[in-house]
């Protein structure tokens, strides 16, 4: 009877101070490890045998996500690089397939570090951060999972996502963007889970996409976690210029959804009214004009990008580290790349200048020794501007005490500055008009043909030319084992190429220039990983961003390039806003690239092509 | 968690299953036995409305899904009601002893606050959530004695021997929308081979904008 009335006492205190404890967390952490699968109740056919063509309805997508998706040809997953493309996070757990839920904890404190869910299709692994680190700076990679962090809200587990890669909102075409952001919540109702996915796009959504999903806890495990794939599948013919696209107003399928359902085009087309009652009745009374009308740019004014700056303008040097000993730097526009090691850092790009300084210094935090290599990936100001300062601050050793010190008496006096010849003539000749660069920053050390190799700092780097891309002079710098690429300027993620027509750009240049880093790539997983690419401006990215840059401009190409066959003049083609569904991502009106300046550049390079520049290939 | 207020439903999954009536014979993703898909073939608005039947597809089972505007209200200490704009339906969600007999359209729902475990798995040591006001976590509701009803407006069916057991759950978007998403179980051996689950979603309106009380249509 006494052990019964001490047990008593001490489950009451113990339940007193539960009840408190329960009071002040009031969201104790909800375990969701296990086995799930979905029950696929809720649009089944999407998510199972994959969607039809042109059914958007339902989707809160803008007019340019609408005209993304209806340029769409479904053959552009025969692409080398689309092979294997994954899916975005809240893609991810609507796909058909099993999951799995477990939970990293600190081996000593036990506390929730984090949350990783992985799925079957596509074998994505997806990282929930319990642990409150922040998310990472805007000129930071993404991935097809993103970066997510979570709390515990009530019954739920709210998670937040960030850099995401562009994908789809469903795989028939509807984008999500590299802008998009998501809040999801997670809630377990015994063996079960309800997913609600929150999809904020500022490019392609002009509300927020709200998704709720189901997922069932599988007793036992399925012994199914793989999906296999790789890019061999080959289209024997196509050019790797070719990229499966309609015409806007020319989707061969446009009616093909609508009708087997019986449904108005016009509620197909999707938009954020299609989401509300109210559509109801608005569908007894959808014209087909109104539905047709949908499907081409309409007047109005150019729409411009809602994409973040990666640039954090700041006044400071930001380093990101790339891999192994590769580094980007951000904040004096251009991206600059530095490689450190034994030898003095070889760095790619200077900058504007503004920030030359803070440069150097940021390279001092990462090497002892002076700078010993800079390479010019094109002679535009934004790359070049800090070369005068950053090759006055190094040395090359590698000259003195040479053959070559007996020729030139500053040999090795500062860094070697390392370029296509183009570029050297460039800012030589530019020099009689009040050079930016004085000829102290000129490149000493130039390549005419189609490479310029050297191993330095325990890698091998390469420079390849590519002619009239941007300009006549671009190279970009790929180093071998670190597995990264410097593409200056032929790449970036804030705004549509700079095709510098009266230096000798293209746009077919370009994209040659494209395609030859994606010839140069290997993802490590489903499309994503494996070499990365520093972007001339912009953030950290890998092959997936550069393909669907090369897939953008391949499709301007075409379509400016129909609308010349009809006779159409540059006005004409501006007028025809060939690019309303990039606009909300790469557009300006303002500023020293515009959208109809690199219209104008697509044209005029297609109508009066320039013979390529003597240093060929 | 508060429930209370006008919410419009956001139709973005099922589209062209909920914002038309589907053809006769069009139930993918309903775990349909043979039997309810000898039943859903037959479906017959025409029969359903000489019958009085037009608001089949209007039950507790079926509702949630229908494009449309919901408004929750305490009706008493006891139980939370909730009137439905889409044919004008209403239900009642009793934490106490049921407040109707059944075999309506909506037919007997009882409600309990779901709460999520307490730690080290002591939580009968904190005493049961069912109180109506012990609100917390999700708000769980269990129907049946239900009149036979639509799963769909194509008639695919429900039997009254079917069991609606829903979760209601309110989350706040930081910075954006409130969002109730209706979890849904519907378990009828009559016509399914396997339990049926849907989450449909709300958002939190401010006012009545939009409240259009509709009457029953079976087409």
């Amino acid at each position: 009877m006494r052990n019964i009335r001490h047990f008593l006492s001490l489950a009451t205190a113990f339940a007193t101070s539960m009840t408190l404890f329960g009071q002040a967390r009031p969201s104790p952490a909800i375990d969701f490890s296990g086995w799930w699968t979905s029950p696929f109740h809720e649009d089944s056919l999407e998510r199972g045998a994959g969607p039809e063509l042109v059914d958007y309805g339902g989707f809160p997508i803008n007019e340019a996500g609408r005209l993304f998706a209806l340029s769409y040809d479904p053959s552009r997953v025969t692409l080398r690089h689309h092979q294997c493309d994954g899916y975005v996070a809240p893609y991810q757990v609507r796909a058909i397939g099993n999951s799995r839920a477990w939970e990293e904890r600190d081996p000593h404190t036990q506390k929730l570090i984090a949350i990783h869910w992985y799925h079957q299709t596509f074998e994505g692994h997806r990282v929930i951060w319990m642990d409150g680190r922040p998310h990472p700076p805007a000129y930071a990679p993404h991935t097809w999972m993103g970066f997510s962090t979570g709390t515990f809200v009530g019954n739920a587990l709210m998670v937040n996502t960030t850099h995401i890669k562009q994908g789809w909102l469903r795989r028939n075409g509807l984008p999500e963007s590299d802008q998009a952001t998501l809040v999801e919540f997670f809630v377990r109702h015994g063996d079960h889970i309800t997913y609600t996915s929150v999809i904020t796009d500022p490019v392609y959504l002009s509300e927020p996409s709200v998704r709720t999903t189901d997922l069932s806890r599988q007793p036992v495990d399925p012994n199914s976690w793989l999906f296999a794939c790789d890019d061999g599948e080959q289209i024997i013919g196509r050019g790797p210029d070719q990229v499966p696209n309609f015409l806007f107003g020319q989707h061969p399928f446009l009616t093909e959804y609508a009708n087997k359902y019986k449904l108005p085009l016009l509620g197909a087309l999707g938009g954020a009214e299609t989401m509300y009652p109210e559509y109801m009745a608005k569908l007894k009374i959808a014209t087909e004009a109104e539905a047709i009308a949908k499907t081409r740019p309409p007047q109005g004014p150019e729409q411009t990008s809602r994409a973040v700056d990666p640039d954090p303008h700041d006044g400071e040097i930001h380093v990101w580290p790339v891999r192994r000993n590769v580094y980007m730097l951000v904040g004096d526009g251009g991206n600059v790349t530095v490689q450190v090691g034994d030898e003095g850092p070889l760095v790619v790009d200077s900058g504007t200048g503004q920030l030359a300084d803070k440069i150097i210094a940021a390279i001092r935090k990462l090497s002892d020794k002076p700078i010993q290599f800079l390479v010019n990936t094109s002679f535009h100001p934004d790359h070049t501007g800090g070369n005068v300062k950053l090759r006055a601050s190094g040395a090359d050793p590698s000259v003195q005490g040479s053959f070559f010190s007996l020729q030139f008496v500053d040999a090795g006096v500062g860094a070697t500055i390392m370029a296509h010849q183009n570029v050297a003539n460039r800012m030589s000749v530019a020099s009689g008009k009040g050079a930016s660069v004085a000829a102290a920053g000129w490149p000493s050390d130039t390549y005419l043909k189609e490479r310029r190799r050297t191993f330095h700092n325990g890698d091998g780097i390469q420079l390849f030319f590519e002619p009239n891309a941007v300009t006549d002079g671009d190279s970009i710098a790929q180093f071998s084992r670190a597995d990264v690429i410097a593409a200056g300027d032929i790449f970036n993620t804030t705004q549509y190429p700079f095709i510098d027509r009266n230096n000798g750009g293209s746009v077919q240049g370009e994209i040659d220039a494209l395609n030859d880093i994606l010839n140069r790539t290997v993802y490590q997983h489903e499309s994503e990983g494996g070499t990365l690419i520093v972007p001339g401006h912009g953030y950290m990215c890998d092959e997936h961003e550069v393909v669907e840059y090369r897939d953008m401009l391949v499709i301007m190409r075409d379509r400016v390039q129909v609308l010349i066959k009809s006779g159409a003049t540059a006005e004409q083609v501006k007028a025809a806003r060939v690019t309303a569904d990039y606009d909300t991502r790469y557009g300006a009106t303002a500023g020293p690239w515009t959208t109809d300046l690199f219209v104008d550049a697509v044209y005029t390079s297609l109508k009066q092509p320039q013979t390529r520049n003597a240093a060929q290939k | 968690m508060d429930l209370t207020g006008y919410w419009v439903s956001l139709v973005t999954e099922d589209w062209r299953f909920r914002m038309v009536t589907p053809p006769k014979g069009d139930f993918a993703s309903v775990p349909l036995n043979p039997e309810g898909r000898k039943v859903a073939q037959a479906w017959d608005p025409a029969k359903d409305e000489a019958s009085g039947e037009q608001c089949k597809a209007y039950g507790a089972a079926g509702i949630i899904r229908l494009p449309g505007r919901l408004h929750i209200t305490w009706q008493d200490d006891s139980a939370l009601r909730l009137d439905i704009d889409s044919g004008t339906q209403t239900r009642l969600f009793s934490f106490g002893p049921a407040q109707s007999r059944g075999g309506d359209w909506q037919g007997v729902s009882t409600a309990t606050w779901d709460r999520p475990g307490s730690p080290m798995g002591f939580g009968f040591l904190l005493g049961p959530g069912a109180g109506a006001g012990q609100s917390g976590g999700s708000l769980k509701v269990v129907t049946a004695k239900m009149r036979p009803g639509y799963l769909r407006k194509n008639g695919v069916p429900y039997s009254a021997d079917a069991v609606v057991t829903e979760y209601f759950d309110r989350f706040d978007v930081p910075g954006g929308d409130s969002l109730l998403v209706v979890t849904t179980e519907v378990n009828d051996p009559a016509y399914l081979f396997q339990p049926f689950w849907t989450s449909t979603h709300f958002k939190k309106q401010s006012d009545a904008t939009g409240w259009n009380p509709t009457a029953c249509s079976a087409r």
